[in-house]
């Protein structure tokens, strides 16, 4: 400890601080460890403002949804509706069989796939929420299934991977 | 069976044998395990199932303990987001060689679509600014509206101003270009669900 803490240059010397040289490197972020993925707090809502409410955009098609998304992130961000996430659910792919009118096999159709988008709000006033509605409803794309839902854990669960050997462990445990 | 343990048997079992069944001792002796296995119980036994207990016990001990161990690894681990397909870009565009060699624009084409361009950001801009004008006339009514339902009647206020139950969850299909067809029959087949389930 003594040894490496003495400094040989005085500090009235001019040598003082000779051998420095890490106020010249740029500055180095702190290493950002990786978030955990953790739930966050579902507000239940007051008498005249609705909690956590989610925003569910389903479609076939990627494009639309995509953009119908974007534009209701941002009315809500114009209208200073509170964002808390707008994220994307995991596709569904369906296949689609179709029997033969004279025969027993089923041919491939086609293969669609489901794109879900969320927009998350918090603090809707109630007052408020018709109008937002109404805005919302005259600018649905064709296709695209809109839903408005209270966010509950379950919703939150869904979207995380499923680990059937901790479910495994614990049915065995209980 | 192990023959160590058959023999102890054997000597525990033949002490308060002996003296009243003395004939039985020579088949005893040719036919170890079946007899054994049927003297076991009739007879008090002592040694043997206490240390099976004992065994037993430890042994579930350190199973659990060990299930216990690997919970705690596996709660240890977050739980991850499943990764969503749309947000990956399939390896077989990124490949170099599809490019696409387009024909250079003519002055007049440009210009022509620049002032396209901006044709299109002043009608949207124009759409915007009616769209925020009738979420505004839509606020104002309101607010008109409770005021005087206020000064009407100030239960019927509170009533008003208090949040809806009934209007969440709320549900709309997209409109449709065309109407569904009346008389049509669609044909016979099914839907499989083919998502990739992840597991962590």
């Amino acid at each position: 400890g003594a040894l490496l803490a003495c400094r040989r240059s005085y500090r009235s010397r001019p040598t003082h601080g000779i051998g420095r040289f890490k106020y010249l490197l740029p500055k180095e972020l702190p290493k950002k460890r990786k978030e955990k993925v953790q739930m966050k707090e579902i507000s239940a809502g007051t008498e005249h403002q609705h909690g956590d409410i989610n925003i569910q955009m389903t479609s076939y098609d990627l494009c639309l949804v995509e953009h119908f998304a974007q534009y209701v992130h941002r009315l809500c961000n114009s209208l200073s509706i509170r964002v808390n996430e707008s994220y994307a659910m995991p596709t569904r792919t369906t296949e689609v069989l179709f029997l033969e009118e004279r025969g027993s096999k089923m041919h491939l159709d086609a293969v669609l796939t489901t794109h879900q988008r969320v927009v998350q709000i918090r603090g809707l006033s109630s007052t408020f929420a018709p109008i937002l509605l109404e805005i919302v409803q005259s600018n649905q794309p064709e296709g695209v299934h809109l839903l408005m839902k209270q966010h509950t854990e379950a919703d939150f669960k869904s979207r995380l991977k499923s680990r059937p050997e901790l479910e495994e462990l614990l049915a065995e445990m209980s | 069976v192990a023959p160590e343990s058959v023999s102890s048997r054997a000597l525990c079992f033949f002490s308060p044998c002996s003296s009243w069944l003395p004939q039985r001792v020579p088949l005893r002796g040719s036919h170890w395990q079946s007899s054994l296995l049927e003297s076991r119980t009739s007879l008090p036994v002592r040694a043997q199932p206490k240390k099976k207990k004992k065994v037993d016990v430890k042994k579930e001990q350190a199973q659990k303990e060990r299930m216990k161990k690997k919970l705690k690894k596996l709660e240890k681990a977050a739980p991850e987001l499943i990764p969503i397909e749309d947000f990956i870009t399939p390896l077989k565009y990124s490949e170099s060689n599809r490019v696409r060699s387009l024909p250079p624009l003519s002055p007049e084409e440009s210009e022509r679509r620049v002032l396209l361009l901006k044709k299109w950001s002043v009608f949207k801009q124009k759409q915007a600014e009616a769209e925020k004008k009738t979420i505004q006339a839509l606020v104002e009514s309101q607010q008109e509206a409770l005021q005087e339902l206020r000064l009407e009647s100030e239960e019927l206020f509170q009533a008003a101003i208090r949040r809806d139950e009934g209007l969440f969850p709320f549900e709309r299909e997209g409109p449709s270009y065309t109407p569904p067809l009346p008389g049509y029959d669609p044909p016979e087949g099914k839907c499989t669900d083919i998502t990739k389930v992840y597991t962590q």
